[in-house]
């Protein structure tokens, strides 16, 4: 049944996608979008229903569609009890995602942000180790406190343009009423010249897409969360759930506030750099699967926050199809690890070896994932990373090549997982291990396919994303904008700090 | 030129056309009565008839209310020579209360006849106290605020200790009643104050009398802040909330179920038509006592809740912390009109939320004491699978999720926080809230473990046809409320527009 709906979604997400490439877009505002509906809601307060899809979300809707598909094949194999309540909050889960991911009203898309933590929240706290009610509330805490502040800059943006005489949520409209140049406080021993409302409003969209990216320093979640969780459950959290953060910063983050934005430029690419070594690092260090899993994940969303702070065409090109990429990619590698884990009873990459004789099909499939998650030519992962350090070396040499840095520990701490569950001896837990079933292999092989198929042709991902990607460029770029003339208190702030 | 003379109509003798303003009261002040004899008639065994009848007068006072919204119309006017307004704002209130009050007499027969407190006077106090709310609701004289407090807090103190056997229960009506008169003391004192000032107790003249007087007269001031403080300890907003947890605790579960939704719902009514309204003209004087005890309720209700081991205190706090909300949406109620709105929907939706949060609780208590620990609550998901996701979704919804009441409700007072340029305020709500998802959801994960060894940790009773309808139709207005924005808020923008006596 479940599986029934999730591929009704494939197929109309197919739709969609297919006409998003075909036909050209609607709507003379800033951001040009198609199949866009638009209804009262609480008119009050200026809120619509409103939804459209474009050439960035496009994408991710298919990806959104496609792993939640995968989640509901392999519901029963790898969760025992309770699978009807299982998949019913799957199928929230994906109801609240998709409408992150359509939501043009600014209460809407907060609405659903925050709503698909309610299934989420229980899909964590009921399934998986016994560890999990920690770390389920810790995620919770976390992305609700990010949340919030988000809310009020929301609230912010949207008493902006009432003072303007927009009663609205509506992003179309906020994007065309740009933010009062107001004066703020100086910011000591750094460029930031103030910190102005606008740079707060930014601050807690930034944080909320952070934690929920997650962005080092606010990972920490991530590992505890993703070693409690059952496999179906990570497929599609570490496959679509944490790329919500990279789509908000790409929808509302650089768009929204393309000032403060430019800004802060230099610290957010930091904090990307940071992310990719970081992982890396950490998940060299790493034996147990899943926290090398979830690690590396860490470095690869850190490439694509990267090619999103690159703010130009190439990164952000790079960014989306990264996000289609790493969804393929960390799903895999969550499957893999499952039907490794179900098999063996250990996630101990000390324990196991030798699988490459008692498992070959999975040899195959792990190691075209493998490749994948290192970027080798050939591989999607090469196209998403490669479009990323372009996009980064236009903005500065040296986040480019620190980037590569990352890539070469990927291929180390990839290469170690994958010999130490594959080659060596065959030891005493993977002495009767049987292979793939049928039906596992029906749910990898798409996925390796796709691995090798977008590495060699990504043009399909690559010319969608192109189209709509320039807008938002020209969004994020500051020079572009209506010059808004400096009130003359925000003058007298500026002399003063200058005295 | 004494006070009296300043009354147009003192000489004049009130008609019918006065007595429609208070129909849905004097409704239920019929079936108060009427209830006390039906009590000697109506033999023991067969007590469920007195909830029957109550529901029955509740659902004609609704009704009459209901009517009574479009009769006083979006002006409304003012009844009994400026002592009770019939306008959409206490029409509002009664119509809350009422379904409070409705809620609780479907659900009190099965719990109290479990725990073997089924007397008849139960219904007639609850009926008592109903009266007392809505007066409170219509209230526009000192003399009416203050006789409406007491008849209202009379009722609950008995109710209170309506638990005979119980020690904590009785407790509980002690300090109730001890705390409770001293709070009185306080809004009477502070009453004296503010007629000794104007000259008036009717809120109209005080108003104008108010905006005379400026720039500033400090023994108004003075008044002013007392009766606050008297309101505050009904709404249980700190600092004066210390009674709360142990009169919740203590009583009977129904009848915290009942207090703690209608007490606040009318207190915070009258709280609306005092401050955002007749004392509008002090606001710059009164607006930084509301802010801090809205801060003060929101950090001290929320951080107190997280330590609890009790589902009765647990909610209690979180009582505490909601009425801090609300207070929100008084303390900028004066600059925008959003505040005022904000608040009533936030009303509205405590109402159904925290009413079903209760609702479970005094459901699932069965013989003997009540279910109140946490552990108690151990696999319940198991067992009631409906009535753990009920409770989950109120302390969702207490949480502030989205698609549920309280999320609006919270969205909307913090609206109001900014557009009145006060995001400090804001602030402190949202920290506050960011914390109180975690000892929600912990009750939630608590319900959700497996029992121990197969043996649930208590035996729940059967959920029964007037429990179920109950949870049914909170979890269904939580839902509504959370989802359907502009039907209630369209609602409290009327109430909150045609507010006597008008400023």
């Amino acid at each position: 049944m479940t599986v029934v709906v999730a591929a009704a979604e494939v197929v109309l997400v197919a739709i969609v996608v297919h006409g998003v490439a075909t036909t050209s877009a609607v709507g003379g505002g800033p951001l040009p979008m198609h199949y866009v509906e638009q209804a009262n809601w609480i008119p009050a307060i200026g809120a619509s229903y409103h939804v459209g899809v474009d050439g960035v979300s496009a994408w991710i809707l298919a990806l959104n569609a496609g792993v939640f598909l995968l989640g509901a094949l392999v519901v029963p194999r790898l969760t025992t009890e309770r699978i009807k309540l299982f998949c019913g909050l799957m199928l929230l889960a994906e109801a609240a995602t998709t409408g992150v991911l359509i939501s043009l009203d600014l209460l809407l898309f907060y609405l659903f942000w925050e709503g698909m933590l309610i299934p989420l929240y229980f899909l964590l706290a009921f399934y998986g180790n016994e560890n999990r009610g920690r770390a389920t509330l810790k995620f919770v805490i976390y992305t609700v406190a990010g949340s919030l502040l988000m809310l009020l800059a929301i609230l912010y943006l949207h008493f902006q343009a009432l003072a303007g005489g927009h009663n609205t949520f509506d992003l179309e409209v906020l994007l065309q009423s740009p933010l009062p140049a107001q004066a703020g406080v100086a910011l000591p021993f750094t460029t930031i010249q103030t910190l102005s409302p606008a740079m707060f409003a930014f601050l807690a969209f930034a944080l909320a897409f952070a934690i929920k990216l997650p962005i080092v320093p606010f990972h920490t979640w991530l590992p505890d969360l993703y070693e409690s969780a059952p496999t179906p459950t990570l497929v599609f959290f570490a496959g679509v759930v944490s790329k919500m953060g990279a789509y908000g910063f790409i929808r509302f983050g650089i768009t929204l506030f393309s000032g403060p934005v430019h800004q802060l430029q230099p610290l957010l690419v930091a904090l990307a750099i940071l992310s990719i070594l970081y992982g890396a690092m950490m998940a060299l260090s790493q034996t147990d699967l899943k926290r090398i899993v979830a690690y590396a994940s860490i470095s690869h969303l850190g490439f694509i926050a990267l090619g999103i702070f690159s703010l130009n065409q190439n990164g952000i090109d790079g960014a989306v199809i990264q996000i289609l990429n790493h969804g393929i990619i960390i799903a895999g590698l969550f499957l893999v690890v499952g039907v490794v884990e179900a098999r063996t009873g250990t996630r101990d990459i000390r324990e196991l070896g030798g699988l490459q004789k008692r498992m070959p099909w999975l040899y195959v499939f792990f190691l075209v994932i493998t490749l994948g998650a290192l970027g080798l030519p050939g591989t999607n992962g090469f196209v998403g990373e490669v479009t990323i350090m372009l996009g980064a070396f236009q903005y500065f040499w040296l986040p480019a090549v620190l980037a590569g840095l990352g890539v070469l520990i990927a291929s180390w701490y990839m290469l170690r997982m994958h010999q130490g569950m594959m080659h060596g001896p065959v030891r005493a837990v993977t002495e009767k291990v049987q292979d793939l079933r049928f039906r596992e292999g029906l749910v990898l092989a798409p996925l390796a396919v796709l691995i090798i198929l977008l590495g060699v042709y990504p043009h399909p991902v690559g010319s969608v994303a192109a189209q709509a990607v320039p807008g938002y460029v020209r969004l994020a770029d500051t020079s572009q904008q209506p010059v808004v003339m400096p009130t003359s208190a925000h003058i007298a702030t500026l002399t003063e700090v200058e005295r | 030129m004494n006070a009296l003379a300043a009354l147009p109509l003192a000489t004049a003798t009130p008609g019918w056309h006065d007595l429609v303003g208070l129909l849905p009261e004097v409704i239920v002040a019929g079936g108060f009565l009427a209830l006390m004899l039906l009590d000697l008639v109506v033999p023991p065994a067969r007590r469920t008839w007195l909830a029957v009848f109550s529901g029955a007068v509740l659902v004609g006072a609704l009704a009459v209310s209901v009517w009574g919204w479009y009769d006083a119309g979006s002006a409304g006017r003012s009844v009994f020579f400026g002592a009770f307004a019939y306008d959409r704002l206490a029409e509002f209130g009664n119509c809350v209360i009422l379904v409070t009050s409705l809620l609780t007499v479907v659900i009190s027969p099965g719990y109290l006849d479990r725990r073997r407190l089924h007397h008849g006077e139960y219904y007639s106090l609850v009926m008592a106290a109903t009266v007392g709310m809505m007066l409170l609701a219509g209230a526009t004289s000192l003399m009416v605020i203050f006789l409406a407090i007491e008849l209202l807090s009379i009722s609950l103190y008995i109710l209170s200790g309506f638990s005979r056997q119980e020690e904590r229960s009785q407790e509980a009506a002690v300090k109730y009643l001890l705390l409770g008169s001293f709070a009185s003391a306080f809004l009477l004192f502070g009453m004296a104050l503010v007629y000794g000032e104007t000259g008036h107790t009717q809120l109209a003249q005080i108003a104008e009398a108010m905006s005379r007087s400026l720039p500033v007269d400090p023994l108004l001031v003075g008044g002013i802040i007392l009766m606050f403080v008297g309101l505050a300890f009904k709404v249980s907003a700190a600092p004066f909330h210390a009674w709360t947890p142990d009169v919740y605790q203590g009583a009977p579960t129904s009848v915290t179920t009942f207090m703690s939704v209608a007490t606040k719902v009318a207190a915070f009514i009258v709280i609306i038509r005092l401050f955002d309204d007749a004392f509008a003209s002090y606001y710059s004087h009164w607006s930084a006592v509301v802010i801090t005890v809205a801060i003060l309720s929101m950090v001290v209700g929320n951080f107190a809740a997280l330590t609890q081991n009790s589902i009765k205190r647990m909610l209690a706090y979180s009582g505490i912390a909601q009425a801090g909300y609300i207070l929100i949406g008084v303390a900028v109620g004066v600059g925008t009109a959003l505040g005022v709105q904000g608040a009533l929907y936030y009303l509205a939706a405590y109402a159904f939320t925290n009413l079903g949060a209760f609702a479970v609780v005094t459901v699932m208590s069965g013989r003997g004491e009540d279910l109140d620990r946490y552990d108690q609550l151990r696999g319940l998901w198991h067992r009631r699978p409906y009535v753990a996701a009920a409770l989950a979704f109120f302390l969702l919804s207490l949480a502030g999720f989205p698609f549920t009441a309280g999320f609006m409700g919270k969205f909307l007072v913090f609206a109001a926080a900014i557009q009145a340029h006060n995001v400090a305020l804001a602030l402190w709500g949202i920290g506050t809230s960011a914390v109180s998802v975690f000892y929600y959801l912990r009750v939630t994960l608590i319900m959700f473990q497996r029992p121990k060894e197969d043996a649930p940790a208590y035996e729940w009773p059967r959920t029964g046809r007037a429990g179920s309808a109950v949870l049914l139709v909170t979890a269904a207005g939580t839902l509504v409320l959370g989802i359907f924005v502009g039907l209630v808020l369209t609602v409290a923008t009327m109430a909150q527009a045609g507010t006597l006596p008008g400023r």
